[in-house]
């Protein structure tokens, strides 16, 4: 029978909690000041914490509280801006909280001048998320980037069972999708995140299945005696790219999700799988081994019968590609010497770039606005994930039990 | 029918099991080529009729890294495979392809598929029917071996056929 069932919550599911460290920050992160925000203090204090870690973890960012400047303002027109310069801050930000609203105010020390006023509307019992949507507003101010502190993160979790999980990106407010006693892999969101797809080997063998965060219904993609694995959205939602066995090896397919039907994409007798849409959906890559290594291929939707046109070149694995949000570039599984990096490539150059430094790391998943990359590791034999923006600031995001892997990095949820 | 021959070299596993109370199988041996193996004791009872009698062939084969193709020793043992099933027309058997843990995970479960139509193919061509034998891949996601090693790896890459 089968051994599976579904869990469906919502909030406060304490489970194996992720707790995040920084492990290494950029050389010269902008260095804001967060005041208390005027009105309630309790719920100041755990919007000020949250914002605080939200861009500490950006690597980015170097925040400083009350205790640490000279003056504390309680209202704009008491800013000495001296005060903040002397310290080296480059940002101020400053607040009021109002029946759960939240009015907010960023001030660039450098000009003595407000570039941001921005309110937002609270809802009961959900501080954390409006926390998040304040972080990606002072993130976006500064940086110029849409913040990612309100996305999400879909994983896989062992321990005993195999669970399907969901969080927030700091790892925070946990839900279980699924558990089950065989082996959940390639988890992917679909592009309005509302859905994800999975491959779960819960009847035996891998099935890709589709389900829905909020209600919890899923499904099976398609009936069919083989495998299936590997599923990837169209950035339109309307299809899903899948590795199918059934012509006796891996061959990737589209599936058309509204009338379930299959259009056959690579033809080769080697390996293809671990196909990806380009952002703009004209072009798949995947991994092929028809070089007789495993290589990333691509090809182009536009044109009929395109052939696939090999994109890697150096080493003898790359694997496991995707693209940048800006279709600047991919992002992969490169191995070098004996060791497994995740490694980038720009279109407009000829060469990879490492980014990451440990020996087993696997699972890269592109943050939406394309600055952070999350992806698993191996801590001697424990699977943990990590995380690196391509400024160069790295973290971890260690279960505080069991073993972490396949990390899926959500799209905006606003 | 025609049963296990106590002196069969390649310890192909055919396990008498079920029906048959008087056959104790027991002993559990690793060989020299590394297939684990149930030898079925000695111990056996002429006058028992075996035809209501469950039979497996179960046998490990072991691939090199990044290798879908059969070695020597491969060989020796599907052979035995091969005959087992010929043997008991009746036998329907699961080829389940692993790999090690290195490489990513949708290679390494395309990679356990090969590896198992590898075997799939080997039977076939041997005279076993395609609609005895199912075919499937677990990847790198059900390791017997757990260390971070070539030992624990060279276990990993394999094709369960039981």
């Amino acid at each position: 029978m089968r051994k599976l069932f579904l869990i469906f919550l919502f909030f406060n599911q304490l489970y194996a909690e992720l707790i995040l460290e920084i492990t290494q920050g950029t050389d010269d992160p902008y260095r804001v000041a967060i005041l208390p925000f005027s009105g309630d203090t309790e719920m100041s204090e755990e919007l000020e914490s949250i914002i605080k870690n939200n861009l500490n973890r950006s690597g980015e960012f170097e925040t400083f509280g009350e205790e640490e400047l000279l003056s504390s303002p309680s209202s704009e027109e008491e800013i000495v801006f001296n005060d903040f310069k002397i310290l080296n801050i480059d940002y101020l930000v400053m607040g009021s909280i109002a029946g759960g609203d939240v009015i907010y105010n960023v001030f660039d020390i450098s000009k003595s001048s407000k570039i941001r006023t921005s309110t937002v509307f609270g809802i009961p019992n959900k501080n954390r998320q409006l926390a998040h949507y304040i972080s990606d507003g002072i993130y976006e101010e500064i940086t110029g980037l849409k913040g990612i502190s309100s996305t999400r993160i879909l994983y896989v979790t062992e321990n005993e069972k195999f669970n399907l999980v969901v969080a927030d990106a700091d790892g925070k407010n946990e839900q279980i999708l699924l558990e089950s006693n065989e082996p959940i892999i390639s988890p992917v969101w679909s592009p309005d995140s509302k859905r994800v797809a999975y491959v779960s080997f819960e009847t035996g063998m891998a099935k890709v299945f589709i389900q829905n965060i909020g209600t919890g219904e899923r499904e099976v993609v398609i009936e069919n005696s083989s495998q299936i694995s590997s599923p990837a959205w169209s950035p339109d939602g309307k299809f899903l790219s899948l590795t199918l066995y059934q012509d006796g090896n891996a061959e990737i397919y589209i599936l058309n999700l509204r009338n379930k039907n299959l259009t056959r994409l690579t033809n080769h007798y080697s390996i293809d799988t671990e196909s990806s849409w380009s952002p703009r959906g004209s072009k798949i890559m995947f991994t092929s081994g028809r070089s007789g290594s495993p290589q990333l291929y691509e090809i182009d939707l536009r044109r009929f019968n395109s052939k696939p046109k090999r994109i890697t070149f150096e080493g003898n694995y790359n694997a496991k590609g995707s693209y940048m949000p800006d279709n600047q570039g991919i992002v992969f599984v490169h191995r070098s010497e004996s060791e497994f990096k995740i490694a980038m490539k720009y279109f407009d150059e000829n060469f990879i770039r490492p980014l990451t430094i440990s020996q087993m790391d696997e699972s890269p998943s592109i943050s939406p606005n394309g600055n952070v990359i999350v992806y698993a590791i191996k801590d001697g034999n424990k699977g943990l994930l990590a995380g690196v923006t391509l400024s160069g600031a790295k973290f971890k995001l260690p279960a505080s039990n069991g073993a972490v892997r396949e990390p899926a990095w959500s799209g905006y949820l606003r | 029918m025609r049963f296990l021959r106590s002196n069969f070299s390649f310890l192909v596993a055919i396990l008498f099991l079920a029906s048959c109370s008087s056959m104790n199988v027991t002993e559990e041996t690793v060989n020299a080529n590394n297939v684990k193996t149930v030898k079925a004791s000695q111990m056996m009872d002429e006058n028992i009729t075996y035809d209501s009698q469950a039979v497996f062939a179960n046998a490990t084969i072991y691939f090199d890294f990044d290798k879908t193709n059969l070695t020597s020793k491969s060989l020796q043992t599907l052979k035995s495979v091969a005959e087992a099933l010929n043997e008991n027309s009746q036998l329907r058997v699961t080829l389940a392809g692993h790999a090690d843990e290195r490489g990513t995970r949708e290679y390494n479960l395309a990679l356990g598929q090969r590896r198992a139509e590898a075997v799939s193919q080997y039977l076939i061509l041997n005279g076993v029917s395609k609609n005895r034998l199912v075919v499937k891949s677990f990847g790198e996601e059900k390791p017997i071996a757990f260390g971070q090693d070539e030992e624990s790896y060279s276990k990993n890459r394999r094709v369960e056929i039981n």
